[in-house]
C-alpha cells in the first residue's frame, strides 16, 4: 500500500477516471470540452512540478517559463510558418523546453529551499519580460493564433499530453531514476555520497517536468486563439498545478490528476454561485488545503492510524 | 486501511468533486418571446473596474429597449435580456464561459468581454460556435487579421487613438514638430503608439523618442528624464489609468515641459481629474466618445449624447465615460442589425452586421470586412479648468483647444 | 547628464525599497518564512493613508505611524492564530498559505474599495527643487528621509531593547531561547507583526507618490525578494543597501538597457546574484 507511485488503488481509480476522461469530446459540448481540456492541461503542469517539487524536493516556483515556451513555440510557428499541426508544435515545444530546463537548470539547481524556489520565481517573471520585448513573438501585444477546424483535436492532444505524463511519471518512479530523485529529497549528501550523482538527476527531473509543461503549453497556444506574455506565463499556471499537487498527494503519481478535477471543480462551481466573491473563497481553500492537507489527500488515505498521525504531524509543525 | 475503504472513500470524493461541477443553477432558457444576449464580462480580476462599466453601458440599453416597448423582429415583439458570467479577467476564461453561454445556456447571441485578449480568445470561440459577436472593448488589430466572420467591433482600432490629437496639433500656432510617445508594452497600448509615430512621420512631425515601459511598471522616472532630455513639443502615453496618473505626476515632479501632453486613457475618467487636481488641466486625451459629442442618432433610442449622459447619471449616479458609451453602442449595433435582419437567425444576423451603416450618439456604426469601426474618428478631449471639453474634429467641438500648455512653474 | 539625474531617482526609490524590504527581510531573517503576503500588506497602509486622508484630510506622514500600529496588530493576530500552526511545516507550505493569505485580503480590499484608482494629491505633491540639471521632487526626497528615520529605529531597538535580543537569540537558535525563557509563540508573532507593521508604513509612504488600487502591492514582493538577496538577510542595514542599490540599478537598467525590460534587469540581477554570491553584499555565510 503506498510507496513510491502512491497509494495503489488510487491510482487505479485515477486511471479509471483518466479514461472516462478520453470520452468527452463525444458529448459535442463545447464547455465540458473547455473544461475537460483545463483539467488535463493543468494535471499535466502538476505532474511536470510533481518530478521536480514532489519527488525531487526541490519546490520551484517558475515551471510556468516552461509552459509559456511551449506555447509561444506553438504559436510562433503558426505565426511565421502557418505551421497549425499539433504534432509538429508538440515536438518542437518539448525541445525547446528541455533546452531551456538543462541550460537554466545548470547554475540554478546548486541553489537549494528558498533560494532555489525565489530564483526560478525570478527565472520566470524575467522571462515573460523579455519575450514581451522581442519583437519576432509579438513582444507586448501577442499574437492570434487561428485554431484549427477540428477543434477536438486540442482535447485529444492535450489528452495524450496528460496521460504521457501520468505514464511517464509512473514508469520513472518505480526506475531507478524515480529512487534516486527520491534519495536526493530526503538527504542530498547521504545520496552523494552514495554514487548517485545529485546535478545530473536534478536536471533530468527538471527536464522532463519542463518537457510536459512546455507539451501543455504547445496544444494550449492554439486551443486558446490568443497568446501574448500575462497569457502564457500567467500567475494561475504557475500556482494552482503546485497548489492541486499537494491537494491531491504529492510524490505520486495520482495525485496530480485528483488534485486538477478536485480544485477545477471547486472553482467551477464557487464562480457561479459566488460571482463577486469566488477568489476571495478560492484563497479561503488554499489556506486550508495548505494548513489541514500538508502532504495532501494520497498520504491522507495512506497512513497507518488514519487521522490521529495526520493530526500528529500537523502538532509538530506547530510553535 | 482496507483497499475497498480506500477506493470507496476516493471515489467518493471525487465523485463529489464532478457533481460541484455540474450542479449548478438552472440556466435561464431563452424563451420564446424574450431575446437573450450573453456576455463574460471581468466582476473580479484586473480589469474589473472595466468590466462594471461595460455592464453597465449593456444594462443601460437593455433597460431602456424593455421600457420602450422592447424590440420588434420579423412583426413579432420581444423582450430583452442579458446573461452574465465573470471571466475573472482571464482570456481562457472568457472562452469557456462563451462557450457555455452558447452549447449550455442557449444564448441568442453574444455581447464581447471587456479587453484584447479576452476578446481574442472570445472571438476564436463564437466563430467556431457561429453566433455573432459585437464588442465595444477589445481594440487590437491581430484580433481582426485572422480572417474571423463573426466578430464586429464598434470602437476605433487602437492606431487611431492618439492620431486625433496629432490632427489637430497641426491646425494649432506655432506648430508643434517634435513628438516623443511612451507606451505600455501590451497588446492595444503599443499599437496605440505606433499609430501615432506612423502618423507623426508622415505628416512632417518628427518623433525623437518612442520607447515601451513594462505593464505593470511603478516607476517611470528614467521614461521621464529620458523625455525631459528631448525638448519635445508633444508627449504622448498609450497607456492605462494608472500609468497616465503615475506620468503626470512624474512630469511635474520633474520639471518636464511640453506644449501637448496627451494620453490615450486618463483624462476622460473622472478619477484622473479627481486625483490629479489642477495638475490634469490643459491635458489632452484621445476619446471614442464624450458627453458633448455633437452626433446624431438614428430613431430607435437616444439620439443625443447629452441626453443619454443626463439619463445615464440619473441611472447609475455617475457621468458616463467612454467605456459605458461603446458598450451601449455594441448593444444599438445588434439591435439595428437585428430590426434590419427580420430575424434571429445568427447567419442572417451575421450579415445584417455586416452590411450596417447607422449613425447613432456614439458616432457611425458601420464595419469593413474585417469587422473595424474604421468609419468612426477619433475625438479628442482637453481638461480646461477641471472640465472635460470636446476640442476636436470641428464638427463636434464644444470649446477651442487651450494651446499651448504654460510650464509648470508658470501656472 | 541624464546619469546624474538617474542616479538622484534610483537613490529616493531606493529609499522605498529599503522600507518595504525591511519588514519581509525580518520575517524571513527570523522565521525563516518568506511572506508573499508582504505586497498585501503593504497595500492595506496605503488604503489606511488614502482613507484617513480623504475623510479627515490626515497628512499621509502623519498617517505612518497609524499605518503601523493597524498592520502591526493584524500581523501579530495572523502570525499567533493561523500561521503558528504550520511555522515548522515544509517550505511550500507557508509559501502557499501566504499566497492563499494574500489572494484573501486583495479581494476583501477588491470588495471595500472596488478596482477604481485612487490616488493622495496633497498640496505640496510635485513641488520639486533643482540643483543643476538635476531636479528632485520634495515629496520623494521627504519619503526618503522617513525611510532612513525607520530604519535606524528599527536597528536601534532591535538591537538594544530586551525583546529586540530576544527575537535576535531566538533566531540564532530557537530551542535554546525557548530554554532561558522566551515566549517563542508570542515572540513570533511580536516579529512577523512587526513586519507587517513595515510593510504598513512603507505603504503609507508609496502613496504618496503612486497610485492606488487592491493589487497594487504585488510587484513589491518581487521588489523585497531582490533587495534582500541583494543586501542581505535578516539585518536592518542589509536592507537599506539592498534597497538603495536596487532602486540605483534598476534606474540604470531603465535608461541605458532599455525601459521596456527595466523589471528583467532586476530579476536577471537577482539570479546573477543569488548564483554567485547568494549571502548578498552585507550577509553574512551561514554554517
Amino acid at each position: 500500500m503506498g510507496g513510491i507511485t502512491g497509494n495503489a488503488t488510487a491510482l487505479r481509480v485515477t486511471v479509471g477516471i483518466l479514461v472516462l476522461l478520453a470520452f468527452v469530446p463525444l458529448l459535442h459540448n463545447g464547455y465540458y470540452e473547455n473544461l475537460g481540456r483545463s483539467v488535463l492541461m493543468f494535471a499535466t503542469l502538476s505532474l511536470g512540478w510533481n518530478l521536480i517539487g514532489g519527488y525531487t524536493g526541490y519546490v520551484s516556483f517558475g515551471n510556468v517559463a516552461f509552459f509559456g515556451l511551449g506555447a509561444y513555440t506553438s504559436a510562433a510557428l503558426w505565426q511565421h510558418w502557418h505551421q497549425q499541426s499539433l504534432l509538429v508544435a508538440v515536438l518542437c515545444a518539448i525541445v525547446v523546453g528541455v533546452v531551456f530546463a538543462a541550460v537554466l537548470g545548470l547554475p540554478i539547481l546548486r541553489l537549494r529551499g528558498h533560494y532555489f524556489a525565489i530564483a526560478t520565481l525570478g527565472m520566470a517573471l524575467a522571462l515573460q519580460e523579455i519575450v514581451a520585448n522581442i519583437d519576432w513573438l509579438g513582444a507586448g501585444a501577442g499574437y492570434a493564433v487561428r485554431p484549427l477546424d477540428a477543434y477536438s483535436s486540442y482535447y485529444v492532444a492535450m489528452w495524450i499530453v496528460c496521460a504521457g505524463s501520468m505514464l511517464a511519471t509512473y514508469l520513472i518512479a518505480r526506475s531507478k531514476l524515480g529512487y534516486a530523485f527520491v534519495a536526493i529529497r530526503e538527504n542530498e549528501e547521504a545520496a552523494a555520497v552514495l554514487g548517485v550523482d545529485p546535478t545530473r538527476y536534478k536536471v533530468i527531473a527538471w527536464a522532463i517536468g519542463a518537457a510536459m509543461a512546455a507539451a501543455a503549453g504547445a496544444v494550449f497556444a492554439g486551443a486558446n486563439g490568443f497568446i501574448d506574455p500575462p497569457t502564457a506565463f500567467a500567475t494561475d499556471s504557475n500556482v494552482f498545478p503546485i497548489v492541486m499537487a499537494l491537494l491531491g498527494g504529492v510524490g505520486t503519481v495520482a495525485g496530480p490528476l485528483i488534485g486538477a478535477i478536485i480544485l477545477t471543480a471547486i472553482n467551477e462551481s464557487l464562480w457561479s454561485r459566488f460571482p463577486q466573491i469566488h477568489t476571495l473563497f478560492f484563497g479561503a481553500v488554499i489556506v486550508l488545503v495548505v494548513v489541514f492537507l500538508p502532504r495532501g489527500l494520497l498520504w491522507l488515505l495512506d497512513t497507518r492510524g488514519g487521522w490521529r498521525a495526520v493530526a500528529a504531524t500537523l502538532g509538530a509543525y506547530r510553535v | 486501511m482496507g483497499c475497498i475503504r480506500v477506493g470507496a472513500l476516493f471515489a467518493l470524493i471525487v465523485a463529489g468533486a464532478l457533481a460541484l461541477t455540474t450542479a449548478v443553477p438552472a440556466p435561464a432558457r431563452a424563451d420564446d418571446s424574450t431575446i437573450v444576449f450573453g456576455a463574460a464580462l471581468a466582476a473580479t480580476g484586473s480589469n474589473a473596474r472595466e468590466g462594471a462599466l461595460t455592464k453597465a453601458g449593456y444594462d443601460f440599453w437593455k433597460d431602456y429597449v424593455n421600457a420602450h416597448g422592447g424590440m420588434k423582429v420579423g412583426g413579432k415583439t420581444y423582450k430583452v435580456d442579458i446573461k452574465y458570467y465573470d471571466d475573472e479577467s482571464n482570456p481562457q476564461t472568457a472562452a469557456r464561459l462563451v462557450e457555455r453561454l452558447v452549447s449550455e445556456d442557449h444564448v441568442n447571441f453574444i455581447l464581447g468581454p471587456y479587453g484584447s485578449a479576452n476578446s481574442a480568445t472570445a472571438a476564436a470561440a463564437v466563430e467556431r460556435l457561429k453566433v455573432p459577436m459585437v464588442e465595444g472593448n477589445g481594440a487590437a488589430a491581430s484580433i481582426f487579421s485572422q480572417g474571423y466572420k463573426y466578430t464586429f467591433a464598434v470602437l476605433a482600432p487602437g492606431f487611431k487613438y492618439l492620431q486625433g490629437i496629432l490632427e489637430m496639433a497641426r491646425t494649432l500656432k506655432p506648430a508643434p514638430k517634435t513628438v516623443a510617445i511612451s507606451t505600455a508594452n501590451d497588446t492595444f497600448s503599443v499599437e496605440v503608439g505606433q499609430g501615432a509615430a506612423d502618423y507623426a512621420t508622415a505628416h512632417g512631425m518628427q518623433v525623437v523618442y518612442q520607447n515601451k515601459y513594462p505593464a505593470d511598471t511603478t516607476d517611470v522616472s528614467a521614461i521621464v528624464s529620458a523625455i525631459k532630455a528631448t525638448n519635445a513639443d508633444i508627449v504622448l502615453n498609450g497607456g492605462h489609468l494608472d500609468e497616465a496618473l503615475l506620468l503626470q505626476r512624474t512630469f511635474k515632479e520633474q520639471d518636464v515641459n511640453a506644449k501637448i501632453f496627451g494620453y490615450s486613457v486618463g483624462p476622460d475618467t473622472p478619477d484622473f481629474r479627481k486625483t490629479l487636481g489642477k495638475d490634469a488641466d490643459w491635458v489632452f486625451g484621445g476619446t471614442q466618445w464624450s458627453p458633448t459629442a455633437k452626433y446624431q442618432g438614428a430613431p430607435g433610442f437616444i439620439g443625443d449624447s447629452k441626453v443619454y449622459a443626463a439619463q445615464f447619471q440619473k441611472k447609475y449616479g455617475y457621468i458616463p465615460e467612454y467605456h459605458n458609451a461603446e458598450s451601449t453602442a455594441a448593444c444599438l449595433a445588434f439591435m439595428y442589425a437585428i430590426e434590419k435582419a427580420g430575424t434571429l437567425d445568427p447567419q442572417k444576423v451575421r450579415d445584417a452586421l455586416q452590411n450596417l451603416d447607422v449613425v447613432t450618439f456614439y458616432g457611425i456604426l458601420k464595419f469593413d470586412s474585417r469587422g473595424i469601426n474604421v468609419y468612426k474618428p477619433m475625438a479628442v478631449n482637453q481638461i480646461q479648468h477641471g472640465q472635460l471639453m470636446t476640442v476636436w474634429p470641428l464638427g463636434v467641438q464644444n470649446a477651442k483647444p487651450m494651446y499651448p500648455t504654460p510650464a509648470w512653474s508658470a501656472r | 547628464m541624464l546619469f546624474w539625474q538617474d542616479l538622484v531617482n534610483g537613490i529616493l526609490v531606493g529609499g522605498i525599497f529599503a522600507v518595504v524590504a525591511l519588514g519581509f527581510s525580518l520575517v524571513w531573517g527570523i522565521m525563516n518564512i518568506i511572506n508573499l503576503a508582504h505586497g498585501a500588506f503593504i497595500m492595506m497602509g496605503a488604503y489606511t493613508a488614502y482613507v484617513l486622508f480623504a475623510t479627515w484630510h490626515v497628512d499621509p506622514f502623519l498617517s505612518i505611524p497609524i499605518g503601523f500600529v493597524l498592520l502591526y496588530a493584524f500581523g501579530y493576530c495572523i502570525q499567533r492564530f493561523v500561521i503558528n500552526y504550520v511555522v515548522r511545516a515544509p517550505l511550500l507550505t507557508t509559501f502557499l498559505l501566504t499566497f492563499g493569505l494574500s489572494l484573501l485580503i486583495v479581494n476583501v480590499a477588491l470588495l471595500i474599495f472596488h478596482g477604481d484608482t485612487k490616488g493622495i494629491t496633497t498640496s505640496y505633491s510635485g513641488a520639486n527643487f533643482s540643483i543643476g540639471a538635476v531636479t528632485v521632487g520634495w515629496t520623494k526626497l521627504w519619503t526618503l528621509l522617513v525611510a532612513l528615520a525607520i530604519t535606524a529605529i528599527m536597528h536601534v531597538w532591535l538591537s538594544s531593547s530586551r525583546t529586540g535580543r530576544a527575537i535576535r537569540a531566538m533566531a540564532l537558535d530557537i530551542d535554546a531561547a525557548q530554554l532561558t525563557g522566551v515566549r517563542v509563540s508570542h515572540l513570533y508573532a511580536v516579529v512577523f507583526g512587526l513586519g507587517a507593521g513595515l510593510a504598513g508604513a512603507a505603504g503609507v509612504l508609496i502613496s504618496l507618490s503612486y497610485s492606488l488600487q487592491p493589487s497594487m502591492g504585488d510587484p513589491f514582493v518581487i521588489t523585497a525578494f531582490v533587495c534582500c538577496v541583494l543586501g542581505g538577510l535578516g539585518t536592518v542595514q542589509g536592507a537599506l543597501v539592498g534597497g538603495l542599490v536596487y532602486g540605483v540599478l534598476e534606474s540604470f537598467g531603465a535608461q541605458y538597457i532599455g525601459t521596456g525590460l527595466q523589471d528583467a534587469v532586476a530579476l536577471v540581477v537577482l539570479l546573477l546574484v543569488l548564483i554567485v554570491r547568494p549571502r548578498g553584499i552585507l550577509g553574512k555565510v551561514t554554517a
